[in-house]
Formats: structure tokens, sequence, C-alpha cells
């Protein structure tokens, strides 16, 4: 099969978003620079041109407004697509995630529905230094009312990002930057991945391994050189962040005995404390060693490419992860 | 024919003269509503054509979108400096315009009588310390002008010949002609910077067509030691320095100063007054063009500056002659303003 | 009083300074020498030198993504400054912060920023300490015309009015944000129809023309330290170059003849000709200062390329103000 069709993780999105368009009117697209040139990262390239200046709207740098003219139109019976070109800028339209679409529904007594999709570019490894940079989905997940979504690969994205705007609740689409190029086989018929459900991405027997966005891909890499030293990872993106699939993680754990969650957010407060927690919570006694965590130092994120790459975790510092944790017991 | 063309200048009234002196602000949405009452003015009063021209700020545009009147949006090159204007001028006169509105200042309506010398003028001040153009609405101008565009005021009684600065440079053997309406200054500068002028110090003599007390600015200078009237013919010539007298100008609008008069003149009809000597040129009111030290510059009064329309008196006319009388189509259908 | 000799030397050198070094930062970035964004300020040089000349060396100024500019002007040091870009330990924020946080707090500069609008409510805050202190010092905030859209600027422009602080709010109108024409995302031409509503003066001045930015700006401050207020100061120029970088990669939003025309008021080399047609400069006096320059900005080049890249262990010092951080 040499000419499976492949699809880049920024072309994966773009797709999805093309073929939501198409199959439903009250879908449209809002955020800067996303029309006439197709967004910063390309990820909205060409739908103005299909679906016209009213569907794919170039905003002013309002991101307070991006997000409410989302949630606006939402509410009274829209499919809001909006973008917020760096997941650094929830931060300027954080009144408007946290206080307005989260909870709207429940604060109007549930009589509210909230379709809208926030997309975002989040991660680290370009030298964008520190507002530019940022891993900030724990604190999104941190909030009731919110759905938090981070693909690893084009496949996942395509079906991830359909989902999202199928999704009645408000959910945010974190495409990590570094991972725009990467290729991979993505069917051209529309599908969906079920939001909240984890991907067992390799399955193992000697330690669990949690990881999502690049650091997944990380992680696949460092497992591939342990399974030549006869380690054998199992490797669970969980896809979605909120809400997180716990019982796949969960079960992983009782078969392991030994789990590593590994993200590109720093450490303290990360997602990892969270799995960790849970884990300690509901599978304590299947576990042989307290659960590990790898995440960057506690500090904005450096600009230097020097201090950058040692800043973030990589396949080298994931597999020493993984050997310390694996000679524990 | 019944021909009316409307110019506004986007740049007028914000120029820096609302950081040194408290003078007012036109914004876009004001001049916007100015051109809207005056294209619905003139429709109402029997203008068959209604013309603009293009700008930088669409400011013609959106004046004209949606308004049920018979508007034209000239396909004209937009080029955000004067030739805007000046290209404007030329271009309605071509089109035979009965009467042209012009909004800005000054400098706006200088712009206009270099592209069309003759034009039946209403000029609208939205500009800062104006002399020519004065406070009208364009609820009024657009009525006077297309009754003076239709002949049912005539032009000869309603209109008077303004006048102007004739300007003659000849600056190391390369020669410019050029005209003000109001006054021409000698500044002591080598940079037309932000072009207003608000520093006394800088200013060497005025040679003034239109020197009036009832104004800021350059032309209050003369204002206030010689009077000279809107179309009472030639002119006065002031030259700033030591002297025995000293008097209090407004030089930008709300701001006081002394200055110290070296000498005035008064100017007959086409009487040449001629300067040497580097310094910047500035024509009605704004520093626009350095001259070097080898340069001469004469320059003389005349009136053939455009026919102001007198507005007030327009309307007169027409009220005498019944033409405000509502037919039988208005008395079926009203229409209150919007 | 027009602009005496030693000023127009001065707004003169600031400018080409400016260009010296965006110039070599751009084909540093164009040969992969520089990582991360470059936003360069080759083509508004006029703002940041007309600004910035008027301003004490203890006057306050915020600036914006395309901050190179603001702080050559206000006297930024080359070497550290490349050093910065090129991310080594002898730069300005010891290659912690790069192009979009480039700052001097020595010189004033409170930071070039990476959110757009966010240094507006910053100058407030240090307008607020001149005004509090009362040592006469004076804050600008430069920004862009975009940056009028983000409810930021908003907050920043009424507060500094009701406040009444001695601020300038310094907007560079180039036209575009990123890829996106101004016209597509604001219903007003002229930012400074927006000050009246704040309740202070605002004024246009042509941006390519370095004598009008000083003049207005000259008057904006003594405005400011005398306890004027506020005022607004829209600047229309245009940047010569991509929104980072200098290639236009990707699609064309600007009209090729656009970029000629405004190419073609180049504020250096505009205010050269007008210099030595006054008489205040020589073609040749000219010639020698932009070869100086680019004498200084080679020796900045080799300092910064020769210096050390910073350690990893740096990566958690200066998180707070002691060592170390609360926790990892
Ligand atoms: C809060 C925020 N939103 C969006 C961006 C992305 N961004 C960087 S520069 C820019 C355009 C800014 O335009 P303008 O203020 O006119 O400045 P210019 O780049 O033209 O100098 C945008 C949208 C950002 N950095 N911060
Ligand atoms: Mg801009």
């Amino acid at each position: 099969m040499s000419d499976v069709r492949k699809l880049t993780y920024g072309g994966a999105f773009n797709e999805a978003v093309r073929q939501a368009m198409e199959a439903d009117e009250n879908i449209f697209c809002a955020g800067e620079d996303i029309g006439a040139f197709g967004g910063v990262f390309g990820t909205y390239l060409g739908l103005q041109a299909k679906f016209g200046a009213h569907r794919v709207v170039d905003t002013p740098i309002s991101e307070q407004a991006i997000v409410g003219l989302g949630i606006g139109a939402a509410v009274t019976g829209l499919r809001p697509i909006v973008d917020l070109m760096f997941m650094d800028f929830i931060c300027v339209a954080f009144d408007q995630i946290v206080n307005q679409a989260a909870k709207l529904k429940y604060m109007f007594g549930g009589e509210a529905t909230m379709p809208l999709t926030i997309t975002t570019g989040g991660g680290a490894g370009l030298s964008a230094a520190a507002q530019h940079s940022q891993s900030l989905e724990a604190i999104l997940c941190h909030i009731p009312g919110l759905m938090v979504v981070y693909p690893s690969n084009p496949y996942d994205m395509k079906g991830l990002m359909t989902a999202c705007i199928r999704e009645n609740n408000p959910t945010i689409m974190v495409k990590h930057k570094r991972l725009l190029g990467m290729s991979a086989h993505v069917p051209e018929e529309n599908y969906e991945i079920p939001l909240g459900k984890a991907n067992i991405m390799r399955a193992g027997t000697d330690v669990t391994v949690i990881a999502y966005g690049r650091m997944a891909n990380e992680t696949l890499v460092a497992a591939e050189k342990l399974a030549a030293d006869g380690i054998e990872c199992e490797v669970i993106d969980p896809r979605t962040l909120q809400p997180l699939d716990t019982d796949s993680i969960v079960e992983s754990a009782r078969k392991t005995h030994k789990v590593l969650v590994v993200h590109e957010a720093v450490k303290f407060g990360g997602l990892g404390a969270e799995i960790a927690s849970q884990i300690h919570e509901l599978a304590f006694d299947y576990l042989d060693a307290p659960v590990a965590r790898i995440g960057a130092p506690f500090s904005p994120v450096p600009f230097s490419p020097a201090l950058e790459q040692h800043y973030l975790p990589d396949a080298a510092s994931i597999e020493a992860g993984i050997r310390n944790l694996v000679q524990r017991s | 024919m019944s021909t009316v063309g409307i110019i506004v200048n986007p740049n007028a009234g914000k120029d820096i003269r609302r950081l040194v002196t408290p003078a007012t602000h036109t914004s876009d949405v004001t001049k916007i509503g100015i051109v809207r009452r005056a294209i619905v003015a003139a429709a109402e009063s029997g203008a068959k054509r209604i013309l603009l021209v293009p700008d930088t700020h669409n400011l013609a545009q959106r004046a004209a979108d949606g308004l049920d009147a018979p508007v034209e949006v000239l396909d004209e090159p937009v080029s955000g400096s004067r030739h805007e204007t000046i290209g404007a001028a030329r271009r309605f006169r071509a089109e035979q315009a009965g009467a042209v509105i012009v909004l800005g200042g000054d400098g706006t309506s200088r712009d206009v009588a270099v592209g069309w010398p003759d034009a039946p003028l209403i000029a609208i001040s939205t500009g800062t310390n104006n002399v020519f153009p004065t406070a009208i609405d364009g609820t009024s101008a657009g009525a006077a002008a297309a009754f003076v565009a239709r002949g049912i005021v005539p032009l000869a009684v309603v209109g008077h010949r303004s006048k102007k600065v004739v300007v003659h440079i000849d600056d190391r053997g390369v020669v410019h002609e050029d005209l003000a309406l109001i006054d021409l200054a000698f500044i002591d500068a080598m940079f037309v910077g932000a072009r207003a002028i608000w520093d006394p110090l800088t200013v060497r003599a005025v040679v003034a067509a239109v020197a009036t007390p009832a104004s800021t600015g350059l032309s209050s200078i003369a204002g206030r030691i010689h009077p000279v009237g809107r179309f009472e013919p030639g002119g006065v010539f002031v030259r700033l320095g030591p002297g025995d007298r000293h008097v209090r100008v407004p030089l930008a609008p709300g701001a006081f100063t002394t200055m110290h008069i070296a000498e005035v003149r008064p100017l007959a009809d086409g009487e040449t007054i001629t300067m040497k000597g580097q310094c910047v040129l500035a024509f009605d009111g704004e520093r626009e063009r350095p001259v070097s030290a080898d340069a001469t510059v004469t320059a003389h009064i005349e009136s053939t500056g455009p026919l102001l329309i007198d507005v007030d008196h327009a309307l007169i006319l027409a009220a005498r002659d019944r033409i405000f009388d509502a037919t039988n189509h208005h008395l079926t259908k009203d229409s209150h303003g919007s | 009083m027009d602009l005496s000799p030693p000023v127009q030397f001065d707004l003169h050198r600031r400018m080409v300074r400016i260009r010296v070094f965006e110039e070599a930062a751009g084909r540093l970035a164009e040969a992969n020498k520089l990582p991360g964004f470059l936003h360069l300020y080759v083509g508004e040089e006029a703002v940041a030198a007309g600004v910035c000349a008027a301003l004490n060396d203890d006057d306050h100024i915020t600036s914006t993504h395309r901050g190179h500019g603001h702080l050559v002007a206000k006297g930024g040091d080359f070497n550290r400054m490349m050093a910065e870009l090129m991310g080594k330990s002898t730069g300005m924020c010891k290659g912690k912060g790069g192009s979009m946080h480039i700052s001097d707090l020595s010189l004033g500069m409170l930071g070039a920023n990476g959110i757009v609008g966010a240094g507006s409510p910053i100058a407030v805050g240090a307008a607020f300490a001149n005004k509090y202190r009362g040592r006469g010092q004076v804050a600008v905030a430069f920004f862009g015309d975009g940056a009028t859209n983000i409810g930021a600027f908003h907050e920043a422009a009424n507060m500094a009015c009701a406040l009444h602080l001695p601020i300038v709010f310094a907007c560079e109108n180039n036209e575009y944000g990123e890829f996106t024409p101004r016209s597509a995302t604001m219903a007003i031409t002229d930012i400074v129809d927006r000050a009246a509503g704040y309740g202070m003066p605002g004024v246009i001045i042509d941006g390519m023309d370095v004598v009008a930015v000083h003049e207005a700006t000259l008057e904006a401050v003594a405005r400011a330290r005398a306890g004027g207020g506020p005022s607004l100061i829209e600047a229309k120029t245009y940047r010569f170059y991509n929104h980072h970088g200098i290639q236009n990669l990707g699609l064309k939003y600007r009209p090729d003849d656009e970029v000629a025309r405004w190419k073609e008021r180049d504020p250096i080399f505009t205010f050269e000709d007008r210099m030595i047609e006054n008489g205040t400069m020589t073609r040749d006096r000219v010639d020698e200062i932009w070869a100086g320059l680019r004498g200084e900005i080679e020796v900045a080049i080799k300092f910064a390329e020769d210096s050390p890249l910073p350690t990893p262990d740096q990566i958690l010092v200066d998180v707070y103000t002691s060592m170390t951080g609360a926790a990892q």
C-alpha cells in the first residue's frame, strides 16, 4: 500500500473544519488573520476562499471579544469555531472562557447549550519565548464546564476536531505548534473520535507511560529504544484531558504496576499531579512504586535554544525516567 | 445640468494644533454626517447629479451609502495627498458642476482653487483656524448648492469673487508658481515638520489677502493691525521683528501671544512683494515648501479666487421665490429627515 | 525655534542606528542564526527616533512585539541587544527573553511585549508612579494600530485620562496587524478619532517625517510634564518588511505598488536629503555615519557570536527574586 493518503496534523485540522462546514451551515470560524491569510499557522488555509468572508471571519485583535462572539453565537443557535492564535492568549480572554463559556449552561439552570470550539496553538520548542510557548492545559482542565482536547498525531487530530465541533459543550482544541507539519495516514471520509477516550498507542507489560501532545510521540521513540533492552512500555495518550479517561489509565496501572506521566507543562500543578493522584486513589494496592512525573522545571519558558532544549522533556529524558522507574522494586 | 460636486478632505481637523492648543477635533464620523446632510439636502433641492470622489478614509463612499439620492462616487485615483482635492476640482469642472461644496480647512479650499480657479464654491470649515471656509451646516450647504446649480438663484448675485496671493518662486533656477487664498508666510525653519505654525518666533513675514481680527492664526496678525476684508481689493504685508508696535494675537485657537511688528505695508491689487533668503514658505497657515538661501520669492494679490457662494443669501432668495413650498407629491408622502 | 543642527544629527543617528541594527538582525535571521520570532522596525524608524529624542533618560517607555527600534532609540547597547537576539548569556535578558521581550530598565525601557496591547496598562502604571513621586518624568506607551482593538488599550487610555497622568500614547499606525489590513478590523481610519472618547487630545502626524514626530512629541511631553495630562499621537507609518522576518512568506497581503510608494518616502533618506539641501550635513558625512554604525554592528555581531550560551542551570535562576523556584 504505497499510496495511503497522507495529511499533516495541520491539514487534518483543516479538513475536519472544512468537512464540518460543508455539512452544517451553522458552523462559522472567527479569529485573527484566519480569513484571507489562512491563520498564522496556516491551519485555516483556503477556508475563507471556499466558504466566504461571512463564514470565515477576520477579527480585530480582541481575544475577549473573539471568545465572547463565539459564546453569544453558540448560545443563540450557531456552532462557532473561534481561534486564539497562541494558547498563551487564553489569559487575555480568561473571563470569557472561565466565567462565561464554562458556566453559562450551569448558571442558566441547564437552559443553554454551548456548542463552541476554541482552537489554539500550544506548546514550546520554537524559541517563541515566555508568552508564545506555554502549555496551560492544566488551568483549563481545572474549570468545570470545559472540555480540553490535545491531539498527538494527524489521525487523532481529524477525528477529535470533528468531535469537538459536534460537541454541545465548550471544547478547547489545542494544536501543538511543533506537530503542525507531522504527516501520517488520514482517511478522507469524515470520522469522529469520541471525546474522553484514551488511545493505547503501544501495548506493554512493564510500565505505563501517560503522555499527550508532542510528548506522546517522544514517549513512543523512548519506548522503542527500551524495547530493544527488553523493557515493554504501555504508552497511553489520553487525547482528551478533560474529561480524562481515568478507567483506561487505572486499568493499565493495575496491569503494569508502574506509571510515569509526561507533559511539557511545568511539573508543579500540572496534569501529572492529577493523574498520579487518581491512580493513587484507585490503584494504590497495585503499585510497585509511586507514580512518577516528568514535566518542565518551574520557570517561564526560556527563549535561548540552549535553555529551551534543556527545559523541555524529550525522548532521552523520558527514556531515563522510565529506566529509573523500572529499576525500582 | 444641475450637478453638485462635494469634496471632503479626510485629513483636516486632526493636526498637531490639538496638542498645542484647545483646537477642535473633527472626527471622520462628523465629516461623514455633514456630507450625508449635504447630499440629502441637494437631492431634496433638485440636484440631478451629486458627485463625490473617493478618498483614503472612504468618507465619500460611507456618506453616500444607502441614501436615496442621485449620488455617484466617481472613479478617480486615491493618492492620499492634496492631489486628490486638486483632481476632484478638475473633474467637477469637466463634469460641469454648477456648485462645489468643499469640507476642510483653508488649505483644502486652496487645493480646489488650484484645480479649478473659478470654482463656484461653498466652503465648510472642518479644519482648525480657518478664514476661507466657515461654519455652515451640510443641510443648508446642500440646498444652496443645488439651487445655484439649477440656476434657480443666480450665481452672479450670490457668488462673490474671492482673492488669492499669487506666488512665484525662483530657487536656483527652478521656478515654481503657487497660490494661497488667505496668506503666505515666511517661516524661519528648515523643515516642514508637523506643518502647522504655532511658534510665534519663527514667523518672519506675512502677505495677507484677507486680514481679519475675527480669526485665529497668521491672518489674525495682520487682522489686528490692518484689517482687510474678504472681498475688498488688495491686502497687507506685515514683517515681524523688532519695532515699536506689539500686538496680542491668537496664533492658534485659544492661545494668545505677543507679536513684535517691524513693518506694516498695505498692498494694492497687483503690487509685488519680493523676499529673499532661506525659509519655509507657509501657504494658508501650513508649512509646505522649504526654499534655499538663494531663492527669490515674489508675491502679489489678485481678485481672481473662487466664487464664494453666500449660502444665507441663496436660501433667502429661494424662500422669496417660494421654492420651499411643498408640492402635491410631498403632501401625500411626507419624509421626516432620516 | 527651529531644530538645531545637533538635534538634527541626534535624530538622524538614532534612525540610522535602528536601521543598521534591524538590517543586520534580518540578515542573521535569513541565515538561520537567530532563533524565534523577529519583528523588524525598518521603515518606522522616524517614530521611535522622533519620540525617544524628546525624552530624558529617566523617562519610561513601554514597547511592543516590534520593540528593537524602541530600545535602540532609547539608547540600547548594540552588543547586549544582539547577544539577546542570539539567546546568549551576555544578552540584555541573559538569553531568556529574546527579541519579543527585550528590555533595559536602566534606560527606562520597560520591555518589548509578546502580548499585543499589554504595554499600555504598564505605561499607565509607570506614569502613575512618576506623578506620585513628582519627579517630572513621563511615560510613553508605544503600540500599533491593531493594538487599539484590544481591551487593554481602552482600559489604559481611560484610566490615564481619569487619573490625569503624565503619559503619551504613541500609536504606530502602519495600516496592518500581522497580515490583515486595518480597514478589515475597525470602522475608523484614524486612531485619533478614539482619543476624544477618553477626553484627551489626539493628533495625526506624518510618521515618515522624523521632524514632525519630534515636534509633536516635544509638545505632548511638555504638556504631560506640566500636568496637562495624557495625549495621543498617531504616526502614519509603514513597515518595509514582513510582519516577522524580512521575506514575505506565504500569501501576499500587501500590494507591491503600495509597498513601493511607502519606500519612496524612506524616513532616513528623505531626512538626509533635506539636511544636505539645508547645508547642515554633507553626503560624505552621511556615508561616514553609516559606515561607523555598520562597523559597530559588526562588532556587536562578533561579540554576540563569541558570547557563551546560557547553561541549563540558569533555567531556574531569576524565576523568583531568590535563586531558585519554590518548587520544581
Ligand atoms: C493578545 C495577542 N493577540 C494576538 C497576538 C498575535 N499578534 C502579534 S503581532 C499582531 C499584530 C499587531 O498589530 P499592530 O498592533 O498594528 O502592530 P504591528 O505589528 O503592525 O506593528 C498580532 C495579532 C499577540 N501577540 N497578542
Ligand atoms: Mg500595525
